[in-house]
């Protein structure tokens, strides 16, 4: 194919984009609606499937003991606690210090503990880490057999809920996305469509001439990618923004929350809606050559 | 052209068994009352229709085999000129012939070159500005003759050139058709002017109800109307 070839390919699907005007501004429109809410979909679920990874590398068991226990026993459950395969870390936890870590967790509502009096119904505890997330569970079991332990928890119920709420909000999401994917579709082959239509005499006369079905086709075939690829760029710019102040925002008030760091994330994500875009684009146009003008 | 038929997806029979052959070089009227199959007998030639059976060979190929890539290519040796000029109106006269060898990416300077010789072929070099709309249909139909021939095709094939045109412009019209035959390049014209046909004492195939009924070298129109 020669330059000349490509240049007049380009020119005709910008001329066709010009003489469409609004139903390229519309085109557009959906084609970008269905990548940003693809885009932010996909933010959310793997900032989800990051977070649960996180919490569940963080995880520690909470050890309670029992009441009665002397401060030499406790000491000696402390360590058969730390002799355990894979525990890496064993704290004290008092009653006294358990009730003010209660207290700044309840932070302004800790007029309720006045109901307490100066009872601390607290129990004494560990606080103990392990190398390895899957040794959380069976590690709290051994130490739950020891003598003079109440119970052990640990934080695996939020991290399960973490995981069942991603697969939630991803098969919602694909539904969604499907559903968005071949709206843009349906509006970018409409916009190709009439464009065919517009052209059907010019496109009958270079049949005649001998122009082959690829010469035919491709402008129509950038003019649908211009159409895809512009609107993916319109998401890909409003998430990269969106995404840059929530980042912003969760470090400076809510540091705790592991977000997946802005870059290379986004980026990826981008170069993803963009080919995404682009597909969606060429296949629609793809659709109505085919349907109506047999090229 | 042999044992060739056509019938339409509708049922009707439009050509039963036609078996003609065009010598390189010939100037062929096809002649018929209307519906007799003549603008099918074109179609054929440049396959914008598959026969229903028998064997067309255009240029030394066998166009029933082709596949639908090769059709271009097919279409390239012709140049085919309708009774509607199919000109797009929004491109001078000029662009118009030039399309046809942009659409088959010839060089630039070619390009130039061959559109300047073929609308000084057909009278229309001081025109090429102009769009369509500004010009008469003669005028109109000489520039969708320069736009067939541009490309150097080996044959022309025509269905009713001058059917939209009075005698005098019909005439001018023919006189082009005769120089562009002179050059060696096959003429196939399907028409109902009988002026022109009688005129022009050239071969005549003459159609009725899908076949053949008469091939003469010098032939007459041979019907009223
Ligand atoms: N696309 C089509 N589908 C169905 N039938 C067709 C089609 N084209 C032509 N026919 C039929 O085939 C027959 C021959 O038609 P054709 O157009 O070849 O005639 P013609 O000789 O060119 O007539 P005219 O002089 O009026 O142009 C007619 O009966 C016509 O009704
Ligand atoms: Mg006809």
């Amino acid at each position: 194919m020669k330059v000349r070839t490509v240049e007049y390919f380009i020119r005709e699907a910008i001329v066709s984009l010009k003489r469409n005007g609004l139903m390229s501004i519309a085109s557009v429109s959906t084609v970008a609606l269905s990548m940003l809410i693809l885009g932010l979909f996909l933010v959310m679920v793997l900032n989800l499937n990051h977070m649960a990874s996180v919490l569940e590398s963080q995880v520690q068991i909470s050890v309670y003991l029992q009441d009665n226990l002397s401060d030499r026993e406790m000491r000696e459950v402390g360590t058969k606690i730390t002799k355990l395969p894979g525990v890496t870390m064993v704290t004290f936890v008092g009653k006294e210090e358990a009730m003010t870590r209660f207290k700044q967790r309840l932070g302004e509502q800790q007029g309720l503990l006045s109901a307490l009096g100066d009872t601390n119904p607290l129990p004494n505890g560990f606080e103990v880490k392990v190398d390895k997330p899957e040794m959380v569970k069976p590690t709290a079991q051994a130490i739950a057999q020891f003598k003079g332990i109440e119970t052990t928890k640990f934080g695996q119920e939020v991290v399960e809920h973490l995981f069942s709420l991603t697969k939630m909000v991803r098969w919602f999401g694909v539904l969604l996305i499907l559903f968005l994917a071949l709206a843009a579709l349906f509006i970018i082959s409409n916009t190709i469509r009439i464009t065919v239509f517009a052209r059907r005499k010019e496109i009958g006369i270079m049949k005649y001439v001998g122009a082959t079905d690829w010469f035919i086709r491709w402008p129509f075939l950038i003019e649908g990618v211009i159409l895809g690829l512009g609107g993916a760029l319109i998401a890909v710019f409003l998430l990269a923004e969106a995404y840059g102040m929530l980042t912003s925002k969760v470090y400076e008030s809510l540091a705790f929350l592991p977000l997946i760091p802005r870059s290379p994330f986004i980026a990826n994500i981008s170069g993803l809606l963009l080919v995404l875009g682009a597909m969606i684009g060429a296949l629609g146009s793809t659709i109505s050559l085919r349907r109506f003008m047999k090229v | 052209m042999t044992d060739v038929s056509k019938v339409y997806s509708n049922g009707s029979v439009a050509l039963s068994d036609v078996s003609v052959n065009i010598a390189e070089g010939d100037f062929v009227f096809v002649v018929g009352p209307s519906g007799a199959g003549k603008s099918t007998f074109i179609k054929l030639i440049f396959r914008e229709e598959w026969p229903t059976n028998g064997q067309i060979i255009v240029n030394g190929r066998n166009i029933t085999e082709l596949s639908l890539r090769e059709v271009p290519f097919l279409r390239r040796g012709l140049g085919i000129v309708f009774q509607d000029y199919r000109l797009l109106p929004n491109k001078s006269v000029h662009e118009n012939v030039a399309f046809a060898m942009e659409v088959i990416e010839a060089p630039r300077r070619e390009i130039q070159k061959r559109v300047n010789h073929v609308l000084e072929l057909v009278g229309l070099r001081d025109l090429a500005r102009n769009l369509p709309s500004e010009l008469s249909g003669g005028e109109q139909q000489r520039v969708a003759i320069a736009r067939a021939i541009v490309n150097k095709p080996r044959v022309v094939i025509a269905d009713e050139p001058t059917g939209n045109l009075d005698p005098d412009t019909s005439w001018e019209i023919m006189k082009i058709f005769e120089k562009i035959n002179e050059d060696g390049t096959t003429l196939v014209m399907a028409t109902h002017d009988k002026t022109v046909v009688d005129a022009m004492k050239r071969r005549v195939i003459a159609i009725e109800k899908g076949r053949i009924v008469r091939d003469e070298a010098i032939g007459v129109y041979g019907y009223e109307g």
